[in-house]
Parts: structure tokens; sequence; C-alpha cells
């Protein structure tokens, strides 16, 4: 069991509701209990997947079980699937030594869609979530999971871009036999996705 | 997913509170489970059903929370142990027999597993169910993280036969919903047998001991078994205190909350001044153990959610404590330092203990502070929407048109599940009132009855498919009975979908994928008397032109069975779209008068957006399921499907 | 009235929700939030555009009536009880078939089909009254389709919803039968044409009816349901004053009904309109007092006139002088109407100054006031 970072270690994996963040939480969860860690993962789930923001709030630590809700300002690491929920978890659990690795297709909210609220532009907003981590990886995930076939990829290639920041206390190895356990059917595909994530975060 | 029927002592695996406990009753050697779909109780059922077959035990989603707990209760009665696991409005519905149950004992161990909803992330309602536990004298535990929910729910089943009652673990949303580290436990290999003591004796009635009285007589037997529990609870393994032994503060607290104040503590690095006496088991409080507490501190925080629960049991004790004990503060619900309602953050705890102790914290850095404020100002909301595809949308917008049309101020009585997003922007606002499940048509029951008043407003009151099973078929048949007027819709997608598309009576199939006979919901309310009809809401005219048509006749009780799949159960099976949608840029006219972006503006299916610079909608391709109802809605016809 | 356009929350505010709607159809259908359904306009969603078309062709918003009078006619708008007239004269059709189905002299039957039948338009909208007696807009192709819709059946009928449904590329040439409301509807269009509706230039005939009043098809129709077996009834007439009656005729034979029992199912808007012969129409079309089974024929426009000169031409009509009495009798009753629309105007909004939608100058209301 390599040493953590900071004890404990908080990573936060944020989306819209149908992404797929707590299955995402599930996984790179289960890799690290196999490597030995005390993991806590806190998802939402229910009506808030209904189009709503969801995160997972996942605690690593060599000794016990965290509580699973990470207080304000202290997440190590933000991993997500939609740029706004992106800024604002950097709003809420940013600081100045925060990483982020973040997709960049935007999800419509109907709050902008019907013309009440305005998203703003994409450049604009990973100018500000660079303002607000310490060092920002920025995946066209959803781009590329249409090349690989479906856009649910998106969340594979994320966890592959995870791994291959060496954030965590993961590797390939470690995530593999999680995937092919978790994606029978579909290793194949799922293990492109993850490899083309982790090339992307310049691995 | 998670493999609790693993027979492999010893190793640890990453589960959910949920999972934990169904773990924990299959340790504790059951043999049948009972269910209803709620959150944040769901996954316990759903993880048992999956391996019931294979485990021997049987495990079933019952109709509504008062049979299934009524079904675990009978096979305890004949020395199977059984759990029955819902959501806090499951045990609402179950009261009644739970009170009655508490005055007959069980057979072998039952437990009842409650999982609150603090903050009402998915209800429709706050509520602390441990008050309950207090108002029944039954015997009630709380874990505080996966393992404990575990561990806690093997213990239950001793302690529920030892006492010879029911025993409820309360669980909340973040307990139930988090996964944790878990070591398995042993599963005990043995045959059940059931055998229900078929006994009845004239002159010792109380041989027949689930129906006999004296009641008054068994309520004082009840107390006596709560005294019982509290001599356990004295030793039960799951209240520890942790901290100096004379501390400057005491926080005492149970559940979820427990890990918000060890971690509140630790960040302000108090551990030293601050101790945390934690409680597993809360109702009745070991008092003995609690006055030991008492005295380590003159300032008593509690932290728990919802309601000041110990607090209040906590003050209760304090106030009989001897005369010359020292005077104690107390900090909590009551004093207004920890809000009794909604969800408890880390933060709060932390704010309250800097507040008590007179000490600043800072989060985070001020600076990245301030910005992080400033630039929260610009991300848009997310307000809840039905998913695209989703058939309650056409039916929202058949009924916001019908009701438009016919102009007497009709509306809707909403109830719960997917649909109860009708009060939104989502479901076009149609829906005027919500409250438990089968409430819909109850309600209407009410408001269908009031011509001789005046009242000449069409009601419409909606369910869902498991929700009719569930608790409208008793309106249903008091609305023909007691000839009230109004339209019930029943949104039939095959599916008890906000929970995670359990199985229900309609849909052939059983909890442990098993087929089961499929009840004719037409034929149920053809037999009671009611006027039926079945529709697909995708057709929109038709469906609309049905509604008219009903609202427009007068008198009596209508049913109208809205037939489509749920989008997500079909997009499952099928794992392809029926159409390719695009919006044609050259014939969307966009803002201008004669559309004015009905699409995204009013109809608003989360795969259409609107591209601000061209103003043009245009369809999201990693949205959109591709259902093709939008074609339906521009007027232009612009939208354009092709068959897949 | 205020120049500028609004929007549909206004039309609701000034016109739906007040009394003043005569359900001529100008507003629904165009887009996806205003529908015409059982004699209401129905709002089905809110709109926000602030400028809209439902507002701005509406007849009972502000008409400057000089303006759509040098769109119709090239001239300021004529002080003549009976608007500008080239020509008036009385007419019945030649075609036995025609008189038949009738209500008098079958001359706005006979027009329109010569119309289509001599290549002026390719369709013709008109109302048509179903077996229910509901009156609903048809679009007609040819001429038994126009035979259909012959008969007069009093109640307000949104025709003009059926012109905003008409695909906005379509090159088929128009003709409408309508009310004086829907006439000066059109008009509006024409002097600014609609965006993405029906191109209005297709609109090649418009051939107007006078009218005094129209009923609420909703209530009315209920009023027909609960006293008569609508299936046999075959017409209804208004014959002329001193009779005060209301006739349904049936396979059984005529009920007359005392004309003031109708009168609660009369549209209130019906009020507040000035106009008796509808003014702005290519031909305008009516009874002849005492004289059954023939037309009052007042030709307006170039169009009319052309069409005129080929149905006589095609002898399609009989052709006769209208006595001066009856004419005399006409002027008087168009300019009552007027008096009596001002004076309600008035009344309602308490200054002779705001007259609602009527778009007419002082000098003109004062002598029409004398």
């Amino acid at each position: 069991m390599k040493k953590l970072s900071k004890e404990p270690f908080n990573l936060i994996i944020s989306g819209v509701g149908g992404q797929g963040n707590v299955l995402m939480s599930l996984l790179i969860g289960r890799a690290l209990v196999n490597q030995g860690y005390f993991i806590s993962v806190g998802d939402t789930y229910g009506a808030s997947q209904r189009g709503g923001s969801v995160a997972s709030h996942v605690r690593i630590s060599e000794h016990t079980c965290y509580g699973s809700l990470i207080s304000i300002g202290h997440a190590d690491v933000i991993l997500s699937l939609e740029p706004a929920e992106t800024l604002r978890m950097l709003c809420q659990f940013g600081n100045p030594d925060v990483v982020t690795i973040t997709n960049t297709r935007p999800i419509y909210p109907s709050d902008v869609t019907s013309g009440h609220a305005i998203y703003p532009k994409i450049d604009e907003l990973l100018k500000l979530i660079e303002k607000l981590s310490a060092t920002v990886i920025v995946i066209e995930a959803t781009d590329e999971a249409f090349k690989l076939g479906n856009p649910i990829f998106a969340n594979v290639i994320l966890i592959g871009a995870l791994i291959g920041s060496g954030a965590l206390p993961l590797d390939k190895r470690s995530v593999e036999p999680i995937l092919k356990e978790n994606f029978p059917k579909e290793f194949d595909a799922n293990m492109a996705a993850f490899n083309k994530g982790m090339e992307f975060a310049g691995h | 997913m998670a493999s609790i029927e693993l027979d492999a002592p010893g190793t640890t695996q990453l589960l959910l509170g949920n999972e934990a406990i169904a773990r924990g009753a299959l340790e504790a050697g059951i043999g049948f489970a009972a269910s209803y779909p709620g959150t944040p109780a769901s996954e316990i059922m759903d993880t048992l059903a999956s391996i019931a077959k294979g485990m021997g035990i049987h495990a079933e989603w019952s109709v509504n929370e008062k049979v299934a707990l009524e079904a675990a209760a009978g096979a305890s009665f004949a020395g199977i142990r059984a759990i029955a696991s819902m959501k806090q409005n499951g045990i609402n519905v179950a009261c009644d027999f739970l009170i009655n149950l508490t005055m007959t004992g069980i057979g072998k161990g039952l437990i009842l597993v409650v999982a609150d909803d603090p903050g009402a992330i998915s209800s429709s309602n706050e509520q602390d169910s441990r008050n309950i536990c207090k108002w029944m004298n039954i015997p009630l535990l709380e874990p505080s993280n996966a393992q404990e929910a575990k561990d806690m729910t093997k213990w239950a089943f001793e302690l529920s036969e030892e006492l010879d009652t029911i025993c409820i673990i309360r669980s909340v949303n973040r307990i139930g919903h988090t996964r944790g580290n878990v070591k398995l436990g042993e599963l005990p290999k043995r045959e059940q047998r059931a055998y229900f003591p078929n006994i009845w004796n004239m002159f010792d009635p109380t041989l027949s001991k689930f129906a006999a009285g004296p009641f008054p007589w068994l309520h004082n037997m009840l107390h006596q078994k709560l005294a019982k529990a509290q001599q356990r609870f004295e030793s039960a393994p799951f209240n520890w205190y942790v901290g100096p032994d004379k501390a400057e503060l005491l926080i005492i607290t149970s559940g979820a909350s427990t890990s918000c104040c060890t971690e509140a503590v630790k960040e302000l690095k108090l551990d030293h001044k601050i101790g945390i006496f934690k409680l597993g088991t809360t109702w009745p409080i070991p008092e003995n153990l609690v006055e030991k507490q008492l005295s380590r501190s003159q300032k008593v925080l509690f932290v728990e959610e919802v309601d000041p629960f110990i607090e209040r049991s906590v003050m209760e004790l304090a106030a009989n404590l001897p005369p010359d004990s020292p005077r104690l503060v107390f900090y909590g619900k009551r004093s207004g330092h920890i809000p009794s309602y909604g969800e408890l953050h880390p933060d709060v705890v932390i704010n309250m203990i800097v507040d008590l102790m007179g000490i600043t914290y800072q989060a985070r850095d001020i600076t990245y502070e301030k910005k992080a404020k400033e630039l929260s100002m610009i991300i848009p909301g997310r307000a809840l929407n039905l998913c695209p595809g989703c058939p309650h949308r056409a039916t929202f917008w058949a009924v916001k048109n019908a009701l438009q049309l016919d102009g007497r101020d009709g509306f809707v009585c909403g109830d719960i599940g997917c649909y109860a997003l009708g009060f939104a922007a989502g479901g076009y606002y149609q829906s005027r009132t919500m409250h438990a499940m089968g409430s819909g048509a109850g309600v209407a029951n009410g408001l269908g009855n009031l011509i001789q008043f005046g009242f000449e407003q069409p009601v419409i009151a909606l369910c869902g498919d498991s929700t009719f099973f569930h608790a409208t078929i008793p309106a249903l048949i008091n609305g023909v009975y007691n000839k009230s007027n109004f339209i019930l819709l029943i949104l039939d997608n095959n599916a008890t979908a906000m929970t995670g598309f359990q199985p229900h009576p309609g849909t052939g199939m059983t909890g442990a994928g098993e087929q089961a006979i499929s009840i004719n919901m037409e034929a149920l309310c053809h037999s009671l008397g009611a006027h039926v009809e079945v529709c697909d809401p995708f057709e929109l005219e038709n469906t609309t032109a049905i509604l008219l048509k009903l609202m427009a006749e007068v008198g009596g009780v209508k049913v109208v069975i809205m037939r489509r799949e749920c989008e997500m159960v079909r997009a499952k099976r099928e794992k392809r779209f029926p159409y390719v949608v695009h919006v044609d840029p050259d014939i969307c006219i966009g803002e201008a008068c004669g559309c004015n972006r009905v699409c995204t503006r009013v109809f608003q299916c989360p795969g259409l957006i609107w591209d601000r610079e061209a103003g043009k909608s245009k369809i999201d391709e990693a949205v959109c399921t591709g259902c093709g109802l939008c074609v339906e809605i521009c007027p232009e016809g612009a939208i354009i499907k092709k068959a897949t | 009235m205020d120049m500028k356009a609004k929007g549909c929350r206004e039309l609701l505010e000034e016109v739906i929700d007040v009394g003043l709607c005569a359900y001529c159809g100008a507003c629904a259908s165009g887009c996806p939030y205003l529908v015409s359904y059982k004699g209401r306009i129905v709002l089905l969603d809110n709109c926000d555009v602030s400028e809209g078309q439902c507002y701005q062709y509406c007849p009972r918003t502000h008409t400057d009536l000089n303006t759509i009078s040098q769109q119709v006619f090239g001239a300021d708008y004529s002080e003549d009880e009976l608007g500008t007239v080239k020509e008036v004269l009385i007419a019945r059709s030649m075609d036995s078939h025609i008189r038949e189905r009738a209500q008098y002299g079958g001359v706005v039957t006979t027009l329109m089909s010569l119309a289509l039948e001599e290549g002026y338009i390719d369709s013709a909208i008109l109302a048509k009254m179903s077996n229910d007696k509901i009156p609903s807009a048809f679009l007609a192709r040819n001429k038994e389709g126009i035979l259909q819709c012959a008969g007069s059946n009093y109640m307000a009928c949104s025709t003009l919803d059926t012109l905003n449904l008409i695909a906005k590329d379509s090159k088929d040439r128009l003709g409408i039968v309508a009310m004086p409301c829907q006439v000066l509807s059109i008009s509006k269009m024409k002097e600014d044409p609609p965006q993405n509706r029906v191109n209005i230039e297709n609109v090649k005939l418009v051939i107007g009816l006078f009218c005094t009043w129209a009923l609420c098809h909703d209530t009315f129709q209920r009023f027909l349901r609960e006293n008569f077996a609508l299936t046999q009834v075959i017409k209804f007439d208004i014959p002329p004053p001193p009779a005060n009656k209301f006739d349904v005729y049936s396979n059984s034979g005529k009920i007359s009904l005392p004309l003031d029992n109708i009168r609660e199912f009369i549209m209130p808007t019906c009020s507040y309109c000035f106009d008796m012969t509808a003014e702005f129409a290519d031909i305008s079309v009516g009874s002849v007092e005492g004289v059954e089974g023939w037309n009052t024929v007042l030709i307006r426009t170039d169009v009319g006139v052309e069409l005129m000169e080929r149905v006589k031409a095609k002898k399609k009509l009989e052709i006769g002088q209208l006595p001066s009495q009856n004419l005399a009798h006409l002027k008087e009753a168009a300019l009552l109407k007027k008096k009596r629309a001002l004076k309600e105007i008035i009344k309602k909004t308490g200054d002779k100054k705001k007259l609602l939608y009527l778009g007419m100058s002082e000098s003109v209301v004062d002598r029409l006031l004398v």
C-alpha cells in the first residue's frame, strides 16, 4: 500500500445525473480497497438523478473509514464529467492546491434552454476553472467517447485520465481487473476508453 | 456488483451501507425478506433479491410497506428470521401493524430497517422516524458507517429474540448510500424449518401468542421488555467514547453525524479538549452509561439528524440527576445551535464547535474563498427534469393542453414517483397537490364530491403503475362507491422507475427474477365499475381528445391508463434509439413570432438545446434518446426524425 | 389606443378577457400558443414575444381606417354609410342546385364557384355547418365543396385560423368568405404582411357578408341541442323586421322563436362593431329585405368588378336593380350600427378620444355622433 500524499485524500467525482459518476466512484473505490486502503464513497441518488447536479465524495485513508461528506474547501482532486459542475465543485470544495480533471462538453440544464439562465462560454468556464485550481487537465472526453461509439464512455476515459495523472496511488494494473469484473462483455471497448484517458493525461 | 453472498469471512469488500445491512441479515441467517422500493432503502432488497434464489431465502418486493412488514412478521411467527426494509414514508404506512405487533411479540428474530432522508433529497417530507420507537416502545439502533450497519443488523436479530420484540435499525441516506470497507463475517450453514405454533387454549388465551390480550397488560409487558433492552444497551458494543477523561466540551452524537463530529474535532485539532460520546443504541438510551459521560464535562453539544431525539432523552435524564450534580449546559437544537431540519454537514459541526469553543477557523485561503463565492454566481442552476424520452412528458403536455382547452380551471392532484416532477417546469407546472403514495386519487375523491357547493372544476388525479397497486386502488374503489367525479390517470411505464426500476405486480416479474402473473390494470378497473380507456401518451392529439371528452362528460370516476414503457428501461433492453432526430436550421424560425422557440422554452426536453449565437434549436446527441416526440411540437416542422 | 404593436399578453388583457373577441380566428393556429376551441380563443402556453402578430392582426386592436382604406381602395376611409362602393345591385343564381341550397339568392356560392372554375383562385375558405350545426372552417377545392357551405349559420366561426394553417410556401391562390371583422383582419394583414404564416398575397378574393351580430357558437349550439333534434334541422333564418323572429326549419316544418330569446347568445363584441356591410371586401353580399330569393350585392374593388363582369358574361347570375327604398333602409341600418357601436365604445372607455380599436378621425366621429 503506497503512502498517501494527504491523510485522508479527498476526491470528488461530479457531473449530471445519468453520466455515470456513481459507477466511476465504485470502480475507483474498489480498486483502492484492493490495494488495502480504507475507503468511503458518498453518492447522491434518487431524485437528483433526473437531470440534476450529482457528485460522489471519495475519502481515501490508510487507517480508517472517514465520513462520506467532504467539508468546504477540502477537495484534493476534482474529476468532473461536465464543465459547469466542475466550477460548481471548485467553488464549494476547491482550494489553491486542488488538482482538477475536467470534461469539456456542456450539458445544458433546462434553466438555460428555457431562457432563464445563461450557460457561460466554454473557454470562459475553462479559464475560471484554471483560476481556482493548482493544476488543470482538460479532456474532450465526450468527443472521444463518440469516436469510440457511445458518449457514455466518457466516464471510463476520465477514470483513465485520473489514473494517468498520478494523483491517486493507482496504476493501470490495479484498475484493469476491476474493469474486467465490471464489464465482462464490453471489456475491450472500456479498456480502449481507459487507455485513451491515460494518454490524454500525458501517460 | 457487490458480492454479499460470498462465503469468505475475514475478507473486505467495498459495500454500500444498504448492501452491508443485507450482508448482516445473511450473516444472521434470515430466511425471509420483504420490502417496497423507497430511497434511501431500496438497495437492501435490490441486493437480497438478486441473490435470494442462490442463497435459498425468500426475498420479495411487496405491494406496499404494510404488507411487507406483515409478511416478514408472518415468517417470524413461523420460526424464520425475517427482515423488512423501507424508507421513512414506508414505516408510516406500516405503523398500524407495527404498533399492534409490539403488543403480541414475535417468533424468531424480526428486524425493521427504516431509512430516513434528512434534507428530503428524495422525499416529499422530512421526518425523524426514531420518534416512532419512542412512541411504540421499540428498541432502536443507529449505525454510523457501513461496517457497523452490518454488525448491528446481525446483533439486532439476537436482541430481538432475547427481548421477544421487533427491533428497528434506523439508517439515513448518508449511511445507506455511502460505500465503505466492510469486513465480512461468517455465513451460517443451517437448514431452516418453518412451523407456526398452532395453539389455542380456552383457559390460557395468552398462549395464542399472536392474538391474545388483555392489551393494557401486554403494554405493561412491553415496558418491561424495554427495561431489559436498556440493560443490554449498557454494555452494547456500539456505544463508545473517545477523548480526554475530562473535556471542555462533550459531544453526544449518533448515526451519520458521528463522522461529521470526529472529523470536525480532528480538523480543528481539538481532540485533547473535546470528547465525543457516540451512541449506537438510541432508544431506550443506556442511562447509566450516559450519566457517566455527562460527568466528563459541563458543556454538552448534541449532534444528530433530524429531531432533538437523543437530546430530549438526555435532558430528561439530566432533570433527574441528584440535586448536587454540577449544572450542565446543553447545546443543540433546543438552543438553536444545530438546525432541526435538513441534513448535517461537517461544516455545520465545525462552525458550531468554533462558536462554542471561542476559536477562529478558516476552511480555506481567504482570497480563494472570496473568488469562489463570486464565481459561484455565474453557474446556472440545474432544475430537475424528466429524462429525455420519458412518457410522462407527453402525458403532462396533453394534460396541460386539455385543461387549457376545457377552460373551467381544472387541475391535477399529483402523487409520488418520477411524475412528481409535475409541479416543476419539466411537467409544465401541472400538479397542484402532492402528499403521500396514493394521495392524488385520495384527495381527488373529496374534490370530486363538492358539486352541491357549486364546484365545477375538472379534477385529474395521477398515479404511477407501482403506486396504483401500492395505495391507489382503495381510493379508486371509494370514488366509485361514494359517487365521486374525477379522472384518474394511471401512468403505466411498466416500472417503479424513480427508485431503480424494481418490478411490481403489473410487470410480470418478481424481485427474484422469476416470471409472475402480470395483473391487468384495465380489467381490475373495469371490474370496479369505472370507465376505462387505454392510450399511448405519445399520441398527443388522441390523448388530448380523450381527456377533453372525459372532462366534458358529467359525473363518475374515469380511468385513463397512459401506457408507454419507461425510456430508461426500453433503452437498456433494446440498446438502440428508435429514431435519429435533428433540427433543420434552415426551417427553424427560433425566437420569431410564430414559434418563440416553444421546443426549448416550453417543451423543455433535455435533448433539445438552444444555440444562442445561431438563434436556432439543436439536438444534443449526447442526451437525446431518439424518441421523436419533439417532432410533434415544432410548429414549422423543423425537427426531423429518421427511423433507425 | 397605443400605436405600438404588442403581444399575446396584451391581446388577452385588451381583447379576449374583456369580451371584445369576435372569434374571427386571425390570432389562432399561427403559433403553438393560441388556438380556437368551442367558441373561445385559448392560450395554451405563455409567449413572451413583445410584438406579436396575434395582436397586430386582431380586428379589435388599433386599426387606422384611413390606412386600411388606402391599402384596399387607394383612398381615405369613405364616410358613406355603406363604405366605398363602385356599384350596388341585386342578384340571384341561375343555377337551380345552388338556389335550392342557398339562404337567399346563392350569390356567394355562385361567385366563389365561378372564381374557382375560371382559375382566379385554386381553393376557397368558407364556414361549413356540420350535421350537429357546429360551424367550422372548410377549405374547398371544387364547386361541390363550396356548395356544401351554402346557408347562413348566424354563429361566429374562427375561419381565419385555417388561413394560418396553410403552408408558408403554398402557391395556391385563395378566396375567402368572411364576416366584416374577418375582412378587417385580412385587410390589416395585406397592409403589413405576416411573417412565418401563409403568404397573404395568395388571398386573391374576399367576399364579405353583411352582419348585424353573430351568435356565440358554444352557448347557442347548446341551446339548440337542448331544444331541437339537430340532425333534423335544415336551416335558420331571421326574417326582416318587424317579424322579430328566429326561424328554425326542420324536416317537420318551421318553428319560430322570439328573436329576443336568441339575443342572450349574441357575442358581447358585436355591440362594439361599426361595420355592417364588410366595408373592405372585394364584394359584399347580404339579403334583400322583403324580396325572397335575392341578394344585395355591393361591388367595391377592381377585383370585384372583374369577377362580376365574368359572372355576367358566363350568365351565372340574374342581375337586378335594388329598389331605392331598400337602399335607403340599408344605409339607415348601416349608419345605425355605426352610431350604436360608437356610443357603446365611448360608454366603455368614458372618453370620446379613446375608441378602443377604431382609428377614426375626430371629425368623422363627431359627424357620426350628431
